[in-house]
C-alpha cells in the first residue's frame, strides 16, 4: 500500500504492457486493443511521459486497424470496425499529432450511417445501441470539427429519453441509473452545449452519494466502489462545477491504495490485479481532485486538457486546483 | 477464464474435417514464447476463424467453431457477429440456439454480446414468454445485474403485451422482500408504474400514487437507511408533482436522532408507519427531505432550517462525509446558522 502516487512504476507497467504478446491476456483483450492503447497513451501523457512508447509504431497499428471497405476502424487488424475503437483511433491519432493519416469524410459517413431512427447510435453492424455510442459518436465528430453534420436535436431527444427519476441517466430509454452511464450521457450533452437537459440538482446530489465510507465510488446506490467511478462520478461532477460535494481526500487515498506497488498499474481496488483500464481511470480521477505534478485532464474528452484548448473545445468544466506538492 | 466444459477436443489444425480450410495466422512474426495449453486452443480456432471470415463460409461447422471461440472468448463480437449470420444463414433453429444462450448468458452476465445476441433471436422467434422466467433465474445468480434488468425492460416495452407485465408487480415484490434494498429493482418498479404507459388494472392514478406511497413508506419503515428507497418516494412525488410538505408527518420521526418518545401506538398508522425497533437515527435521507421541505417552505422558515441545521451539525459524528452531500441545501441552512462552518467539507 502506498500514500503517493508510483509514476515510475505505472509508465514501467504501461511500457510492459505491448510486450505480452505471449500471454493469454493479450489475445483474449485483441477486441480492446485500440481502446487499450489510447488508455495506456492517456495515461502517459497525464503523467508527463508521453514519449515512453514508440510514437511510429503506434500509428502503424492504428493505420493497420484501418478498414478501407468499411471506413472506420477496428481494435485489432483481423477484428470488425467498431464506433468504440474508431473514436479510440482518432483520439490516438490527435495525440500522436497525426489526425491527417486519416480520411475524415469516411469515418463520418461511417459514425452518421450508425444513427438510429430515435437517435441513438449503434456500436456497429451488429446493431446493439448504447448511450456509450452515442457518446462516442458526438466525440469524434466533434473532434473531427464535423459536429454540424449531426441531427444534433434528435441526438438529444434521445439521451433525453434515458434521463431517470433520480436524475441519473440509463444505457439505453428506460434503464437503471449507472455512474458511468451518466458520464457518458453528461458528456456528450456538455459537448452540445445542451447541459440545461440535466436536472443538476438532482444528479449531482446522486452524484455525490455514490462516496462509500472508504473513500471510493461506486456506479449505483448499494454496490461495490471500484476505481474507475473514480472517473465516471468525477467526471460528471466536474463537468457540472461540483466536484467539491465529495470528499477528495478520502478519494484520492482510496485511489492510492489500489495501486499495484509491485508491477505498477492500478486495480479496480486495493488487493485485485492491476490493468490498464483501472490505471487511466485513476490516474484521470488523480488528475481531477488536483494531485500534484500531474497534467490536466479534459474530463468531457478525456484527453489531455492541452489538446482540447488548442482545439478550440473546452467546455466549462472546472476541475480542483492542482496542489503543489 | 471459463474453460470449455466439454470434453477436451483435438485442435482444428488435427482434425481432418477441417483440412480444407486454411488458417490465417495473426502474428506472423512472433514465435509463440510461452505456449501453454489453452493458448494453443485458443489460437488455433481464431486462425481457423480468420480463414472461415475471408471465404466466407456458412456452415455448420462455424457454429461449432464459433461456439468454441465464444467459450473461450465471450468478448469476441467478431464471432458472435458471425455466429448470427451464419443462423440466419442456415434458418437453424433458434430455440435450440436460445437454450445454449440461457447457459452462456449465466456463464457471462457482464458480456455485452451475450444480451445482444439474445435479442437479436428473440426479436426472430418473437417468443417473449419464456424470456421472462429465465431472467427471473439469472437474477438469482446476480440479482443487480445491469444488463439482465434491462434486457427484462426491453422484452416488456418491445413486445408489450398485457400478459408479459401482469406479473411485475408481484416480481418486483418478491425481489424487493429478499433485498429491499436492490436499486435495480427499485428502479425496474418505477419502470414498470410510471414510464411505459398505464398497464391494465392500473387506470386510477390517485389510487396507483396512494399504493405506491404506502409500499415505498412501509419500506423505508423496515430499512431507514435505504437510499433506493428514499430516491424512489422523491421520485414518485416529483413524477407525480406532489409537495414534499405533504410527506412531512412521515418524514419528520426519521430525521430525529430518537424515535419519538413515548410507547408507539397500538394502531399502527399506515400514512405514517415508524422506524422498525433498532433502526439508525437519524436517517441523513429524511434530513435532507426534511431540508427540501423547509426550503420549499421558503425564507419565512429558516427557523426551521436552521432547526435542521442545527441537528445536521450536532450528530456530525453519526454522519459520514457524504451526509453533507447537498450543499444547496446546506448552504441555505448554514447561511441561516451564520456559522460559517461547514463540517469536514473542502473549501
Amino acid at each position: 500500500m502506498s500514500t503517493s502516487l508510483l509514476v515510475p512504476q505505472h509508465v514501467a507497467y504501461i511500457k510492459a504492457l505491448g510486450d505480452s504478446k505471449h500471454e493469454l491476456s493479450y489475445h483474449l483483450s485483441a477486441h480492446l486493443r485500440m481502446n487499450a492503447v489510447y488508455w495506456g497513451l492517456t495515461a502517459l501523457l497525464i503523467m508527463g511521459h508521453g514519449d515512453a512508447l514508440d510514437r511510429d509504431e503506434m500509428i502503424d497499428f492504428v493505420m493497420s486497424c484501418w478498414d478501407e471497405e468499411a471506413g472506420a476502424f477496428s481494435a485489432h487488424p483481423d477484428h470488425d470496425v467498431h464506433l468504440l475503437s474508431t473514436l479510440s483511433a482518432i483520439q490516438i491519432l490527435l495525440m500522436q499529432n497525426a489526425l491527417n493519416r486519416v480520411n475524415v469524410g469516411r469515418i463520418v459517413k461511417f459514425i452518421l450511417s450508425l444513427q438510429q431512427p430515435s437517435g441513438v447510435f449503434a456500436g456497429d453492424a451488429f446493431g446493439e445501441t448504447d448511450t456509450r455510442f452515442v457518446y462516442c459518436a458526438v466525440n469524434a465528430l466533434s473532434l473531427l470539427g464535423k459536429l454540424d453534420e449531426l441531427d444534433i436535436e434528435k441526438t438529444v431527444a434521445y439521451i433525453r429519453r434515458c434521463r431517470n427519476f433520480d436524475g441519473g441517466f440509463g444505457h439505453v430509454a428506460g434503464a437503471e441509473s449507472h455512474a458511468s452511464q451518466v458520464f457518458v450521457c453528461v458528456a456528450a450533452l456538455a459537448i452540445l452545449d445542451r447541459l440545461d437537459e440535466v436536472d443538476q440538482p438532482t444528479l449531482c446530489w446522486w452524484l455525490s452519494e455514490r462516496q462509500l465510507p472508504n473513500g471510493g465510488l461506486n456506479g449505483r446506490p448499494e454496490k461495490l466502489e471500484d476505481v474507475c467511478y473514480s472517473f465516471w462520478v468525477l467526471s460528471a461532477l466536474s463537468i457540472l462545477n461540483k466536484l467539491t460535494w465529495i470528499d477528495s481526500s478520502k478519494l484520492e487515498g482510496f485511489i492510492l491504495s489500489a495501486q499495484d506497488t509491485e508491477s505498477g498499474g492500478i486495480a479496480d481496488r486495493p488487493g485485485d490485479m492491476p490493468d490498464v483500464f483501472h490505471t487511466i481511470f485513476g490516474l484521470a480521477g488523480l488528475s481531477l481532485l488536483g494531485y500534484p505534478t500531474l497534467v490536466d485532464l479534459d474530463p468531457v474528452y478525456c484527453m489531455p486538457a492541452s489538446i482540447i484548448e488548442n482545439l478550440g473545445l473546452r467546455k466549462g468544466w472546472k476541475a480542483l486546483q492542482r496542489r503543489s506538492s | 477464464m471459463d474453460l470449455p466444459a466439454e470434453e477436451e477436443q483435438p485442435l482444428y489444425s488435427q482434425r481432418p474435417e477441417w483440412a480444407d480450410v486454411v488458417p490465417l495466422e495473426q502474428y506472423e512474426s512472433v514465435a509463440p514464447l510461452a505456449p501453454i495449453f489453452y493458448t494453443d486452443e485458443y489460437r488455433d480456432a481464431t486462425n481457423y476463424f480468420r480463414g472461415i471470415v475471408k471465404s466466407g463460409e456458412m456452415s455448420p461447422r462455424v457454429l461449432e467453431l464459433t461456439e468454441n471461440i465464444i467459450r473461450q472468448n465471450p468478448g469476441h463480437y467478431s464471432a458472435w457477429q458471425y455466429r448470427y449470420k451464419t443462423l440466419m444463414a442456415l434458418k437453424s433453429p433458434l430455440d435450440d440456439e436460445l437454450q445454449l444462450m440461457d447457459e452462456l448468458a449465466i456463464k457471462h452476465l457482464k458480456t455485452y454480446q451475450v444480451w445482444h445476441h439474445r435479442r437479436l433471436l428473440v426479436q426472430q422467434t418473437r417468443n417473449p414468454g419464456p424470456e421472462l422466467e429465465f431472467i427471473a433465474n439469472s437474477l438469482q445468480v446476480d440479482t443487480k445485474n445491469y444488463h439482465t434488468w434491462s434486457y427484462r425492460q426491453w422484452i416488456l416495452a418491445y413486445f408489450n403485451d398485457d400478459a408479459l407485465w401482469s406479473h411485475e408487480l408481484d416480481f418486483m415484490e418478491s425481489m424487493l422482500e429478499s433485498d429491499v434494498r436492490n436499486n435495480s429493482a427499485w428502479h425496474h418498479r418505477f419502470f414498470v408504474v410510471f414510464q411505459s404507459g398505464v398497464r391494465s388494472g392500473d387506470e386510477d392514478r390517485d389510487a396507483v400514487v396512494r399504493r405506491e406511497l404506502a409500499f415505498v413508506k412501509e419500506r423505508i419503515a423496515i430499512a431507514p437507511n435505504n437510499a433506493s428507497a428514499w430516491n424512489y418516494l422523491r421520485g414518485v412525488l416529483d413524477h407525480t408533482k406532489i409537495s414534499y410538505c405533504e410527506l412531512q408527518a412521515f418524514v419528520l420521526p426519521y430525521s430525529l436522532p430518537q424515535p419519538p418518545l413515548g410507547t408507539p401506538p397500538e394502531v399502527v398508522d399506515l400514512e405514517s408507519p415508524l422506524p422498525s425497533k433498532n433502526s439508525q437515527l437519524p436517517c441523513v435521507a429524511a434530513v435532507e427531505f426534511m431540508a427540501d421541505i423547509h426550503e420549499a417552505a421558503g425564507g419565512g422558515d429558516l427557523v426551521k432550517a436552521t432547526e435542521v441545521g442545527y441537528v445536521l451539525y450536532e450528530l456530525g459524528k453519526y454522519l459520514t462525509y457524504r451526509s453533507f452531500g447537498n450543499p444547496w441545501q446546506m448552504s441555505t441552512i448554514l447561511y441561516a446558522r451564520d456559522t460559517g462552518n461547514t463540517g469536514s467539507r473542502n473549501p
